[in-house]
């Protein structure tokens, strides 16, 4: 499971198109399963299931048509369609319903199942929770459990950075056009600086020059700092003082995607 | 080409389908009826000269005869208007529409090439011209029979009007084709094929009834259409081949430029 990141307009969109052979590189190459982007994007295609931001779907026709139009344009079976119907809760009277009647969250569920009814290698899925209740994000959350222990591979692009660090084994930040971070999801994580806070009893621990630990501050019997990579350091630290709370608050990908941009920014 | 997509434009295009080609055989069955009924006394109208000479060859049709007859259902504004409908409609809004509408990246998400892609929507195009130009003609034997008139008729050049009225209106949707693949919005592609078709007939129209103009005939497709030479035995192969010239050329610039695109996002 891939997490592809950035904000509006940093060309995530134009990544995927690319990727998909709907835009031409004006230079270098890209391949997508060994096959290169332009010469063999057919190739390709025929290897994966394709979800768009904010899908547009053929309206007049009923969702059961579509998915058999769809299916058939794939040149496989749509083997995983009952499957995924049957978990979106995407019912046979719901599909013999004209798409023009649907929901925004019954056409992306209709998405979902158009874009791996074939069992792609390969699925690239932009937002793919948009539009999504809750509960059908679930869901969607337990398909992609089922792909990943079948051995696909998820190019997940999303701004919702909590589902992202839910799925994702590996994460790639893009901004302005230029991939600037790919590694671990749990190596980003770990490399995040988190929020701590203590109160204390008696005299402040001296925190200042601990591994790890910056933007120390305290007062009133309370102490702010932020600390990067391993707690290990800032908890010998503070073994000796009298502490009455802790606060270490969980990395969250949000954040270390904040801090990676504010970083960027500086430099 | 593709088989799946070929169906699925049928089957979306068959109710207009259709209702086009009944009215075509409507409109066809009456001008046999019209001649046969009232065209003894638009002769009589003409030979008093109260009725300029041009009147009685617009756009190479009349009254006065059975073949006339049938030629001026060919180039009438009403059969123009009909076949038109898929001819400029349809195959302006085939590529251009789906654009619009986000739906052409769904459908090439799959492995689907576009040249593979442009030669369905052309063959379903010709196929829907071939249907309504059959109307047509279907239309204008049964009107010749039920007026009494049709042992006028050479039924043996019955199939060079049929392909003659198929090789202008598929030049016409190779155009409006050609413009389809060029552009990313329906307005322009369908503008720039309608005031083709508009100039043409306009050039062929005026060319017919006014004589210091006759030298624009042969920049107007509709020129090329010799219904009534065709029906009294003095077809000339130069207008089928004129014509699959146009053809051949917008294949070519469209087999050319379609693949050659880049397709960004739809906004």
């Amino acid at each position: 499971m891939f997490g592809f990141l950035g904000p509006n307009g940093s060309g995530k969109s134009t990544t995927i198109r690319l990727l998909l052979g709907f835009l031409h590189p004006t230079a270098g190459q890209g391949r997508v399963l060994g096959l290169d982007t332009v010469r063999e994007s057919v190739q390709i295609r025929r290897r994966l299931g394709y979800l768009p931001s904010g899908i547009a779907l053929y309206d007049t026709l009923t969702g059961e048509q579509l998915l058999e139009y769809l299916g058939a344009l794939s040149g496989r079976p749509a083997s995983r369609r009952v499957e995924l119907c049957r978990r979106l809760e995407l019912s046979a009277r719901t599909l013999r319903r004209p798409v023009r009647d649907y929901s925004r969250g019954m056409r992306q569920k209709l998405g979902i199942v158009q874009a791996l009814q074939h069992d792609p290698e390969l699925a690239i899925l932009d937002e793919p929770t948009e539009g999504l209740d809750p509960l059908m994000q679930r869901a969607f959350y337990d398909i992609l459990d089922t792909l990943k222990a079948e051995g696909r591979t998820i190019f997940f692009s999303s701004h919702v950075l909590s589902e992202v660090e839910r799925v994702c084994d590996r994460v790639a930040i893009v901004r302005e056009g230029r991939l600037v971070a790919l590694e671990e999801t749990a190596g980003v994580l770990a490399r995040r600086k988190r929020s701590i806070m203590m109160r204390f009893s008696g005299p402040p621990p001296r925190l200042e020059k601990v591994s790890g630990i910056t933007n120390v501050e305290h007062g009133n019997g309370c102490l702010t700092c932020r600390v990067e990579g391993s707690v290990g350091p800032f908890l010998a630290a503070i073994a000796d003082a009298a502490v009455v709370d802790l606060t270490i608050e969980p990395a969250r990908l949000e954040d270390a995607f904040l801090e990676f941009y504010d970083e960027a920014e500086a430099t | 080409m593709n088989g799946a997509l070929l169906r699925h434009t049928w089957r979306v295009q068959r109710t207009k389908l259709a209702v086009v080609s009944i009215g075509l055989t409507v409109w066809g069955f009456l001008l046999p009826v019209v001649y046969a009924r009232f065209g003894s006394q638009f002769t009589a109208l003409m030979e008093s000269e109260l009725l300029p000479e041009q009147f009685a060859r617009f756009g190479g049709g009349d009254v006065f005869s059975l073949s006339g007859s049938i030629a001026l259902g060919f180039i009438h504004p009403i059969a123009i208007i009909l076949t038109s409908v898929f001819a400029v409609g349809f195959s302006a809004s085939a590529v251009a529409g789906e654009r619009q509408r986000g739906t052409l990246e769904v459908a090439l998400a799959r492995p689907v090439s576009r040249r593979a892609l442009y030669l369905s929507l052309l063959t379903a195009s010709f196929g829907f011209i071939a249907v309504t130009i059959a109307a047509l003609l279907a239309g204008s034997i049964s009107g010749a029979s039920f007026a009494g008139v049709v042992e006028e008729l050479v039924f043996r050049n019955l199939p060079l009007l049929w392909l003659n009225g198929v090789l202008l209106f598929g030049a016409f949707a190779a155009i409006a084709l050609a413009a389809s693949v060029s552009f990313d919005r329906l307005p322009p592609a369908l503008g720039v094929t309608l005031g083709i078709v508009v100039a043409m007939y306009v050039l062929e129209v005026l060319g017919s009834l006014w004589p210091a103009a006759e030298g624009l005939q042969p920049y107007s497709l509709f020129h090329y259409l010799k219904a009534k030479a065709i029906l009294t035995g003095r077809a000339a192969p130069l207008d089928m081949v004129v014509l699959s010239s146009v053809i051949l050329m917008a294949m070519v610039w469209a087999l050319v430029v379609f693949p050659r695109r880049d397709l960004a996002a739809p906004s």
